[in-house]
Parts: C-alpha cells; structure tokens; sequence
C-alpha cells in the first residue's frame, strides 16, 4: 500500500514537471507560472494558439495522445490538464528507476541492451574521390558537408555479411550464443531481395529454426523502431533475447548514373548490430536499460525527400537538401526536447546523443541548437559519410564504446533522435544499468 | 466602384476579417477591405456568396497582408451566387499543390508546441486556396483545428479554424441546450459524416489564410472550408 501511494506522488510529480516544463517552453521561461486553476486564456497569460500548442507539448511528453480531447468541455486551466493527465489510464509515464537511471527492481517488463556493435564497408574512400565520380566540383563534400571519407563496401561485402558480423560481433560482446536469439529483427534502406535481410541473417547465423525473423522499415528510422519492437516483444512475453541489426549498402543504390552526388554523394556503408534481453548482463555495469519511445510523423516536410523506383531501373530522387536540413535540425531538437522531459533526465547530464548524423555540419549544427558540447556527438558521419538506417546504431554503438571507457557508477543516460522520410521522427533513452 | 464577391469571413477576436475576390481583367484577386482604423468589422451583416459593391483605395497593404485596400464607404449588396459557383471562382484565384507555393516563401514549423508559420518579411500574398488529400477538424481542448493533406502530399497539422460559419456551426453543436456529452457527440461527427460529407462534395475547396504579424511571425489558419456547415447536419448527432 505504502508503495502503491509512492508511486502515486511520483506520478502526480512527473505530470507536475512535464506541465511546468511545457508551459514554460510555450510561454517563455520568465514567465511565473499561473495559478493551477487560472484559465489561461480568459486571464490572457495564452492565446488560443498558444493554448493548443501547449496541450500538444504536453501530449507529445507524456505520451497521452487524446489529452485535447480529453480536455474539452474543461477550462484551460492547468488543473484541468492534470486532471486529465491523471485520469487517463492510457499514459506511460516512465517508472521511477528508469527516470532516475539508477538499479532498482526490475519490472517484468523490463529491456535491456546487453551488446552492441559495428562495422564499416572496409573500403574507405577520400570524398574527393567521390566528388570526382558523381562529376561534382572537387572538395564540395568536404567543404559542404564536412564528409572526409566514405566507408563503402568491397567486393564480396553485402548487407549480408556486414549485419551477420556485426550480430555475431553484438553476441560476442554480451557473451552470448545465435541459439539463445528469439527473434532476429533487421532493418536496411537498401536491401530490397527476398529472401528478406531478417529471413536470410536467420540462415546464416543458423539460429533455432523457431526464432524469428522480422524486417522493420523507417529508413534512418529503422533502428529506432526495431528497438521498439524488441522492447515490447520482451515486455509481452514473447522474446527473451532479441538481436536488432541494421544494413545498408548505399554504394550499390545511390549510384553516379543513377542519383545526384548532392544526393548520393553523402552516403557509405554499414551495419550495426544490438542484443536486446529482458534482464541486464551478467557483468556489473555493462547493460543499458531501454526506456519509453516516442515516434510520430511531421508530414509537413514529406516533399523533402523522396525516393522511388522507376520502370527501367533508375530512381525517382526528389531531394531539397536546404528544406531537409532544417527540418532535420528542428525535429530532431524537438525529439531531443520531448525525450528530456519525458525521461526526467537533463540533457547537460547525458552522456552521448545518439542521433541521426545526416553529414558532419548538421552534427555540428544540431549540438549548437541544443546547447550541448559536440563532443556528446559520435562523429561516425565524418570518415564513414551517412550510413541510413545504420547512422543511429553506429553512432550509438560509439556513444557505448566511449562510456565503457568511464567506470560503471559514472556512466550516464544515453539519448536517442532518429528521423526519416515521411518526415518520421522517434526518440528514446538508455539508463545505465 | 468595386464589386466583390465574398469568399471569406473569419472570426478574429470579437470582429470578422473579411476576403473577396475581385474580377480583373485578366485575372481573379483576393481582396481584403479593411476600414481605416482597423482590419477587420465589428459588424458585418453579409454571407458568403454574397456580391457586394464597395469603394476601395488602389493601394496595397504591407506585406505579406498585399490584399488589403480601405474601404471608403459602406458596403451595397447586389446578387448572391450559389456555393458551388463561389468555390470555382476561388479555384482560378490564387491556389497552391504545394506548402512552398501557398505564400510563395517558406514554412515554419512551431519549435516547442503545434501550428505553422511564415516569417512576414518572405510570404508573398496572405491568403491562397488549395486542393486537399484529405481533411480532418477535431475539437482540442474547446479550441477547433484542422489538419490537410495538400495534393503534394505535404501535410498542415493544427491549424485553427476561423471560419465564420464552421465556428457558428461548433457553437451551435455545443450549445447547452443540445443535452449531454455535446463535446463527444460533435467529435463522433467530426470523425463520420463529415469527413463524407466535406470529401464528397464536388466543390470542396480550402483557403488558407496568414494572421497579422504577432511577434516577428504570421501563423497559418484554415479560412475557408467549402462546403460551408448547414443547420440541419445538427439533427444527425
């Protein structure tokens, strides 16, 4: 009883900070904060404009999607928004360990990241290069993009071989075996045969006839929502040990007779791979737990990029690489924003961001916009160009690597920002464990 | 003397801001009257549809507000044209496929909440019709929004409806004297036969329109949705 009303103030706490910090996001952080039972727009400390952004600010960090529903017939009052808040039944608030990032008991729906890895296209070309090859003026990736090398894949490397090493890789590190995996679930941009990229790293890592195998799409977003699916696989029950791989050849596709170098310039290869279980590794200090997701889809900026097959063979590329950074630098933000308020956790005490890296400059950018130092920023992009659905994994993976080197008491949260076309945005967090 | 014919008429506030399009020689316009005090009318007796002969300054309003002319005098009703014909009008005014088209400038999103802007020293033109996908209202905390589909595929979510006639036709579904749950209730038609109602209409048209500058940007907000509400739909919820 005593730990039922615990959890209740700690819930009535969390819907308390993330309605302050919203509002304050909205109405400006000098603003005091109005009377719980103000009506805020009759007392005019919000427009109606500003009214409904706030509700939507509060929905995305909460994770209660009907709360403007839920809220009509109500007064704009900040009390109303906690009553709200309060009664819905649908609300994920993040349990009291995973917020604070520290060991406690471990919920049965509890998941953990045990392993990690990564691996390159073993090719590393100079960008001039590349630049040469797409018939681009010499320098413009370096000089544009920031991209020095490429990491593309050499003969006889596919997004077959790069997923299985860096699974096997994954496994090894989490001193686990292929015959303890549950599901396999892949993700790539790039591989589009059947056999199906999941189907075939479950014949080459001859796994248990029945894990299975599961490929997830999302482009750039693909890890994100592959963790997800592994998460809940774990929390339903169904899957103890999950392997989450990503693969991408670009250097196949995004071809000079095909593409624009503006576009296909930017793009090398990789694949990354993670062993996700419903309990923390045996060693002390070396798992990670996986907190809430958030994803969602900002379909203002659909027409930035777009991709399709043409009869022939060609693509259809539609890319307004100004549009796109700047959406990519907004949302992303914004997901960094709502992953900190929904996980308690300030971004000045994250240790790593990873995070979609488009190309170094928009790395560059996206550290400025968030008031945080650039070196919280894998910069995998700079010598390896932007990986697709393998740019978060790896730059996660690094984000790992690095906090292995601290001691495990000093490791700190890890945020997660991904976006891809449609314009598909998700974020997370890890706690170290 | 002008003759205009009434496209718009959206609440602001306690008053109404007021669009019409003007027949040129070689195009069709819109027009926003204005008096010279203020840019909108704390009374304005006349509908959509409605032909309306008015005395109007040549000169443009600043931008992105390059609509806007000062009526000299009052207003003189002279015929009405059916919905249908009013929405073909509006579609051989200015209209857009795409976001970047809409003001000739780009789109903002909103950094913290919801809603879309435009910085006003880059929009072109304040108000502009477009060819929907899709379309939703639904009711936020009492507030009315709107979220479309352009023919691009691009995708405006929040926007506030100021629709005259859509926010009478939401007074009237949440008027107390319509019994319980009228909140739900004008949700589960929002979510029904409106959206058969709206998609299936041959002359289903959107304007949407730019506020005033507010802090250095004009937020977007749906003006218009052709077909207009009609009373009798509140007899189906």
């Amino acid at each position: 009883m005593a730990r039922h009303s615990a959890r209740l103030a700690e819930g009535e706490d969390s819907f308390r900070l993330i309605v302050n910090t919203c509002f304050r996001g909205e109405a400006g952080s000098s603003m005091p904060l109005p009377g719980d039972t103000a009506d805020l727009i009759e007392t005019g400390v919000l427009d109606s404009m500003a009214w409904v952004s706030f509700l939507r600010a509060v929905e995305t960090a909460s994770g209660i999607s009907d709360l403007g529903s839920d809220l009509n017939e109500q007064p704009a009052s900040i009390a109303s928004i906690l009553a709200a808040l309060r009664s819905s039944n649908k609300g994920s608030l993040p349990s009291v360990d995973e917020k604070r990032g520290v060991a406690g008991d471990i919920s049965s729906s509890a998941a953990f990241l045990t392993g990690s890895s990564c691996v390159h296209g073993s090719r590393v070309v100079p960008s001039e290069e590349v630049d040469r090859v797409f018939r681009m003026p010499v320098g413009k990736l370096r000089n544009r993009a920031g991209i020095e090398s490429l990491a593309y894949a050499a003969e006889g490397e596919s997004e077959l071989t790069l997923g299985a090493g860096a699974i096997e890789e994954a496994l090894h590190a989490a001193s686990s075996g292929a015959q303890e995996l549950d599901w396999i679930i892949a993700t790539s941009e790039t591989h589009h045969d059947y056999p199906a990229l999941a189907a075939q790293f479950h014949s080459r890592l001859l796994v248990r006839e029945n894990c299975g195998a599961l490929d997830v799409g999302g482009a750039c977003l693909g890890l994100l929502n592959a963790l997800a699916v592994a998460q809940s696989l774990i929390g339903s029950g169904a899957a103890r040990t999950v392997a989450v791989v990503t693969a991408d050849v670009h250097s196949r596709v995004l071809t000079p007779e095909r593409v624009a170098g503006e576009f296909g310039g930017l793009f090398g290869d990789g694949a990354s791979a993670f062993l996700v279980r419903g309990e923390p590794g045996s060693s002390l200090g070396t798992s990670y737990r996986i907190g809430d997701f958030l994803f969602g889809c900002a379909g203002q900026y659909a027409a930035a990029i777009q991709v399709a097959a043409r009869i022939g063979g060609g693509l259809e590329v539609q890319f307004d690489g100004e549009a796109l950074s700047r959406a990519a630098i907004t949302r992303l933000e914004k997901v960094i924003t709502a992953v900190e308020t929904r996980s308690d956790i300030s971004r000045a005490s994250v240790g790593g961001f990873a995070t979609h890296q488009p190309n170094p400059r928009l790395l560059t950018l996206l550290a400025k916009q968030c008031g945080v130092s650039a070196d919280a920023f894998p910069a995998i992009c700079k010598t390896t160009g932007n990986l697709g659905s393998s740019m978060c994994g790896a730059a996660l993976h690094a984000a790992l690597q690095n906090a292995a080197q601290s001691e495990g008491d000093q490791r700190k949260p890890i945020f997660l920002a991904s976006l891809g076309p449609g314009l598909l945005f998700g974020g997370a967090w890890l706690t170290p464990w | 003397m002008t003759k205009l014919l009434i496209t718009e008429i959206t609440r602001m506030g306690p008053a109404f801001c007021v669009i019409g399009l003007e027949h040129g020689q070689q195009r069709i316009q819109s027009i926003r009257p204005v008096s010279s005090t203020a840019n909108s009318w704390l009374h304005f007796p006349y509908q959509r549809g409605e032909i309306l002969e008015c005395s109007l300054t040549p000169s443009c309003g600043p931008p992105p507000h390059v609509e806007d002319r000062v009526s000299t005098r009052g207003f003189r009703k002279c015929s009405t044209v059916a919905e249908n014909e009013a929405a073909g009008y509006l579609r051989k005014a200015e209209c857009s496929d795409s976001l970047s088209g809409l003001f000739r400038c780009r789109i903002y999103e909103n950094k913290r909440g919801s809603g879309t802007h435009v910085l006003p020293t880059e929009a072109r033109r304040s108000i502009c019709g477009c060819r929907t996908q899709n379309l939703r209202l639904e009711l936020c905390g009492n507030e009315l929004r709107a979220t479309l589909v352009l023919s691009s595929g691009e995708l405006l979510r929040d926007l506030p409806v100021v629709d005259r006639d859509w926010l009478d036709f939401m007074d009237a579904a949440l008027a107390e004297g319509r019994g319980a749950n009228r909140a739900a209730r004008f949700e589960r038609f929002l979510n029904s036969q409106f959206h058969y109602k709206i998609m299936s209409c041959p002359h289903h048209f959107v304007r949407i329109g730019l506020t005033r500058p507010y802090r250095d940007v004009c937020w977007l907000m749906l003006d218009t949705l052709f077909p207009l509400p009609q009373t009798d739909w509140l007899e189906e919820f």
